[in-house]
């Protein structure tokens, strides 16, 4: 023990979190070598601690990283597998002496060698059936991402397609209405809008769409004009990542885009809840 | 011991003997894929990447604001997990709690350029909560963030700068124009009313 002097446990915490230096870090370290009390305290706080991460905003791991971590993996592997060959191959250099038992040797080392090349086939075997599991594995991981690709690329050309046929369901007897559809996933900045029996604009107008944040100005989202049917449409504009909206709408700006808006709002919509 | 050596501090105790049988420890399933991964079977890693590899990533993207160092760290991270399994003691707490501080110290070490052996101590026990399962990472997520939000900002703020950002005292308290002692007295509050909220 120590005196009943302890370590106050806001030092105890930046301890356990490596950012004491220099005078401060030794007496800590020093006083711990002989303070249960503050050893055990230590721990519970580091457990405290360590659980402060959980606190950080949730990220999808990028879709790559995955193959990646086994292409290392792989590579480390290879090596082992070479290094096992080489001694198989300098026993070739062990049979010149020219002496009359020579012969019983070459005989028994063939016969220890012999055993000992059935085993490091048997490693081999293991391992060349272990990569090529794992080749297998990232094959279909590969063909998945292609597939996803292939149709998320499908799914973009369907929506921005001017030929596609388009459709707003409305009760029966309902005129059309001029509404727009957005699709918006903050944490990346993608967002996607689709835009229906919009009205005409004359040459120097354009509807413009704006991301409102919970605090902060509009964000603009890009400017547009509707074919002759009315429909319209904006992908993946550049948007800053991780600022939810809480509001999108739609305001009549010049031709050219404004930075802030500045016409009348035409269309606006909240998003729906849960999202 | 008397009461007052077995608490130093005055604070509630949160020692593991306290945690909840069903959380104590760790799921069976991740014993069984680190003793996979040590008999150097990819599939165990691969399923360990797709239960923490979130997680650590999130944890590394916060402290190093940066996507592409934040990426390296998590093949760090793993690789290191592939090479060297028994770096993991299960009396230490539990994997992912294991994983959280591995992932923070290291982020830290690459955000002040210091070499990894530089970290204080390697030994430190982290949580023994799971966080095997997503319903177990996301209701303790949801725990750690409700109990972050419940301290007042400035406490808030200085646990943040001393976690994510790996500033001591003195920095914290150049960084916010806040009196040394007063930032003692914050990260102290704040620390216990974390662990108030961890024991709820």
């Amino acid at each position: 023990m120590n005196g009943g002097v302890h370590i106050a446990q806001e030092d105890l915490a930046l301890y356990g979190m490596g950012n004491l230096q220099g005078e401060e870090l030794a007496r800590v370290r020093t006083h711990l070598q002989s303070c249960a009390a503050c050893q055990e305290e230590l721990s519970t706080l580091a457990a405290d601690l360590s659980l402060l991460g959980l606190g950080a905003e949730a990220h999808p791991v990028p879709a790559h990283a995955r193959a990646r971590l086994l292409e290392s993996v792989q590579d480390e592997m290879e090596p082992a597998a070479v290094s096992q060959v080489h001694p198989i191959t300098s026993l070739s250099t062990t049979g010149r002496r020219r002496t009359a038992w020579i012969p019983w040797v070459i005989a028994a080392g063939l016969a220890v060698g012999a055993t000992g090349l059935g085993v490091k086939v048997n490693t081999m075997q293991q391992q060349l059936q272990e990569r090529s599991r794992m080749l297998a594995q990232s094959q279909q991981e590969a063909m998945r991402s292609r597939e996803e690709a292939a149709r998320s690329e499908r799914v973009l050309a369907l929506l921005k397609a001017p030929q596609a046929q388009r459709a707003t369901l409305t009760a029966a007897k309902t005129p059309a209405e001029p509404t727009g559809h957005a699709i918006y996933l903050a944490e990346r900045g993608e967002l996607i809008f689709q835009g229906s029996h919009l009205k005409s604009l004359p040459e120097d107008k354009a509807y413009e769409l704006w991301v409102i944040p919970q605090n902060g100005a509009p964000i603009p989202a890009g400017v547009f004009r509707p074919d002759r049917s009315g429909d319209a449409s904006v992908v993946m504009p550049p948007l800053p990542t991780g600022v939810p909206a809480k509001v999108f709408a739609i305001t009549v700006e010049r031709a050219e885009g404004v930075a802030k808006p500045e016409g009348p709002i035409v269309l606006s919509g909240v998003p729906m809840p849960g999202a | 011991m008397t009461d007052d050596s077995d608490n130093p501090m005055g604070l509630p105790l949160r020692s593991q003997k306290n945690v909840p049988s069903s959380k104590r420890g760790e799921p069976v399933d991740d014993d069984l894929l680190l003793r996979r991964v040590s008999q150097k079977d990819s599939s165990a890693l691969t399923k360990l990447f797709d239960t923490y590899g979130g997680m650590v990533y999130s944890v590394a993207l916060r402290v190093l604001h940066d996507a592409a160092r934040a990426e390296d760290l998590l093949q760090e991270v793993f690789f290191q997990l592939w090479r060297k399994p028994e770096s993991f003691v299960s009396g230490r707490g539990s994997l992912g709690g294991w994983l959280l501080v591995v992932t923070r110290n290291r982020a830290i070490d690459i955000l002040r350029r210091k070499r990894p052996t530089e970290s204080v101590d390697d030994n430190l026990l982290a949580s023994a909560e799971s966080l095997a399962s997503e319903v177990e990472r996301e209701a303790m997520m949801q725990q750690v963030r409700r109990a972050l939000v419940g301290l007042p900002a400035e406490q808030r703020h200085i646990l943040e700068l001393a976690y994510f950002e790996g500033l001591s005292h003195t920095e914290i308290a150049e960084r916010t124009g806040q009196p040394l002692g007063t930032v003692k007295t914050r990260m102290r509050s704040g620390l216990m009313s974390l662990r108030k909220a961890l024991q709820a």
